[in-house]
């Protein structure tokens, strides 16, 4: 097996494996991983910055919602409040309207029935009048006839 | 096998350039080449990416690369796997166990290109790295607690009558963690090219039933590169626990 048998490089690999080793674990240490992680942390900063800056944004526009939202509960009920209001307005207007009409339809009824009865009245106070003249004139010719009846 | 090739000829190592250096022998090596370029692989894997990213100003710088998202991946990776098992202490140790990792890793990948070297294919190369964990985890707990760090060979709850027997059992399992280690990396390894090396061999042994073999290889050929990717990340995660052992005792 040459692993054991070239016993005369041992010192060789074992020369060399140092320099080696030493060189990559110094360049590594001191220049490339400390920049490799300045580099991953500045980008993980700038990604949390992010995350960060987007929750505010996100709960910014969760208030923005929310008040939109009372706002619009708020016209809502104001519009319901103003259509019923309306509403009631109309109907009391109309009953009004009603009201007064029926008066005044009871009115003119009630005047216009007075207003018969009093001609009734009037024609049969008239017609008594006629009456009872031709009745007195018809009796003094009456009475005339017989006194010239008898006259006779 | 062709030409009576030994399946283990893969793992010999061959000098490229012979240097000598107080006598030491510290030839520039096959091994030593695949290091270099794994070591030049991941420095351009994690640096050149973020050469021209620009800072996240807008929504639209937010869209990286498909090379940076796979050195993201690699980071993030290692940074998850050090904050599951050591939790936020072990941020400080994240260069050790990502080069740790990333070095062994491309290791084993680049160790699959045929006609490649896979260093992790040496004990002595493991070894190295598992001592090395070892030696500064042991440190670390001396460190972090003193002579307290003894008192991670007690396990608590336990009653006295036991001790005798236990704690030299705790302290050899202790010891004998660089050497499973580094040996579990260096078996896998081993055991997978000469296993690959050999199939191969049948192949052109067989003539046109060869193709059997073939087929066989290809789907070892990906189980090789899941085995690379495990290993890497057992070492890993290992070290982790490790670390984890010597920052809480237990």
């Amino acid at each position: 097996m040459p692993q054991l048998e070239q016993v005369e490089f041992f010192v060789s690999q074992l020369f060399w494996l140092g320099v080696f080793f030493v060189i990559l674990f110094t360049v590594l240490t001191y220049t490339t991983l400390p920049k490799i992680r300045a580099f991953l942390n500045q980008r993980d900063d700038f990604v949390k910055s992010h995350i960060s800056k987007q929750d505010e944004l996100i709960k910014k526009a969760e208030s923005i919602i929310e008040n939109y939202e009372v706002k619009l509960n708020d016209a809502k009920s104001q519009a319901s409040q103003i259509i019923n209001d309306a509403k009631d307005k109309a109907m009391q207007e109309s009953e009004s309207l009603i009201k007064s009409t029926e008066e005044k339809i009871q009115n003119e009824i009630k005047m216009t029935e007075e207003r018969v009865a009093k001609e009734k009245d009037q024609a049969i106070s008239d017609l008594n009048i006629q009456l009872k003249d031709s009745a007195t004139s018809f009796i003094s010719k009456v009475s005339k006839i017989e006194k010239e009846n008898i006259n006779l | 096998m062709a030409k009576g090739e030994s399946p283990l000829k893969q793992f010999e190592i061959q000098p490229i350039v012979d240097i000598n250096f107080l006598g030491f022998d510290i030839s520039f090596t096959n091994s030593a080449l695949w290091m270099t370029i794994t070591t030049a692989f991941i420095l351009i894997f994690f640096t050149v990416p973020f050469l021209k990213a620009k800072k996240t100003n807008s929504v639209s710088d937010l869209y990286p690369t498909r090379m940076q998202v796979a050195a993201e991946l690699g980071f993030n990776f290692i940074n998850s796997l050090l904050a599951d098992t050591v939790g936020k202490e072990g941020k400080k140790y994240f260069p050790l166990v990502f080069t740790l990792f990333m070095f062994i890793l491309f290791g084993n990948l680049f160790g699959m290109i045929p006609y490649s070297f896979t260093f992790t294919s040496h004990i002595i190369v493991t070894l190295a790295l598992a001592m090395g964990v070892f030696i500064f985890v042991t440190v670390l707990g001396f460190v972090k607690h003193g002579l307290k760090f003894f008192s991670f060979f007690v396990i608590p709850g336990l009653p006295v009558y036991m001790l005798p027997l236990l704690i030299p059992i705790e302290i050899i399992s202790y010891l004998s963690r660089p050497i499973s280690l580094s040996v579990r990396l260096f078996a896998n390894m081993l055991a997978g090219h000469t296993l690959l090396k050999v199939f191969a061999g049948f192949v052109s042994a067989l003539g046109f039933f060869g193709i059997l073999p073939l087929v066989f290889i290809i789907a070892l050929t990906g189980l090789e590169i899941l085995i690379a990717f495990l290993q890497a990340y057992v070492f890993a995660i290992l070290t982790c626990l490790y670390i984890n052992d010597a920052l809480h005792l237990h």
